[in-house]
């Protein structure tokens, strides 16, 4: 974790694995795009670094998509049951 | 131009010049000893270096209890520390001592966090040497060559801790990088 005083319970899950995986991008590729070292992806993919805004807006950029689809104050349910769990609870109404 | 400006453009300038230089030195420098960037292979290379520095300092005791050849140990403990310190820069790339704009934040943050330690590890680590010789000043009447010589050799050996501590740390710490 970054040494810096933080929350103790306001922990930033991200979703930065799955969005690369999802976009057949390695570590180094990503880290080239946002100006970082690939150790750093890791380190955030692992959470052991919680990002600057500055950061945060550049690999939101990379994805193409905001803040809030990207990093939470909440563990993100996977992206497979957030889009077929809704279908199935449609399909069974 | 107010003088506060020009000296923070020579601040500014400075700060350039170091990381120019930094960054010149580390692609030089990026592809050597490619077996010894493992985490396993580094922390070996920190191991080496705190045994270097133990031995440095029983050279500062030997000195102190008057035996004569123990100054000559010091040239041996040099002979290994060098390549050692210098394997380890070069492996761990020299982060405990990179100028910030060569960092990204989290390497910073770990930079940061790692000099913190090492300034405490100094300043503590820096009493053995200063106790010993304001204790022995006042009770040989300063007239002990030996405790002097000693104490000058155990104020390096910690200065040498307290600097390299950083690369230390940073070098124990990293992570091989992750599978993908």
């Amino acid at each position: 974790m970054s040494p810096v005083r933080r929350g103790e319970n306001l922990p930033i899950h991200n979703r930065i694995g799955v969005l690369r995986a999802e976009r057949r991008m390695t570590r180094a590729g990503l880290a080239a795009l946002i100006d970082v070292n690939p150790q750093t992806v890791g380190a955030l993919e692992r959470g052991d670094h919680y990002p600057s805004l500055d950061l945060a807006f550049r690999i939101c950029d990379v994805f193409g998509l905001p803040v809030e689809a990207v990093f939470s104050r909440t563990a993100f349910t996977p992206l497979s049951a957030e889009l077929y769990g809704s279908h199935d609870a449609k399909g069974r109404t | 131009m107010s003088k506060s400006t020009m000296n923070e453009n020579l601040l500014d300038r400075y700060q350039d010049y170091r990381t120019r230089r930094f960054v010149s030195h580390q692609a030089k420098t990026a592809g050597s000893l490619p077996s010894w960037r493992t985490q396993r292979r580094r922390r070996s290379l920190v191991v080496g270096l705190a045994v270097t520095f133990t031995f440095m300092f029983a050279v500062g005791v030997l000195c102190a209890l008057g035996v004569n050849w123990a100054p000559l140990l010091w040239l041996p403990a040099c002979a290994v520390f060098f390549p050692m310190w210098i394997a380890l820069q070069v492996v761990s790339g020299r982060q405990g001592d990179a100028p910030e704009a060569a960092l990204d934040e989290y390497e910073v943050s770990q930079r940061n966090s790692a000099r913190s330690i090492g300034l405490t590890v100094t300043q503590n680590l820096m009493m053995i040497p200063i106790c010993y010789l304001i204790i022995g000043s006042v009770s040989t009447g300063g007239t002990d060559q030996n405790m002097a010589y000693a104490g000058g050799l155990m104020a390096l050996t910690v200065l040498l801790i307290g600097g390299c501590t950083p690369a230390m740390i940073l070098g124990w710490t990293r992570r091989d990088l992750d599978p993908e």
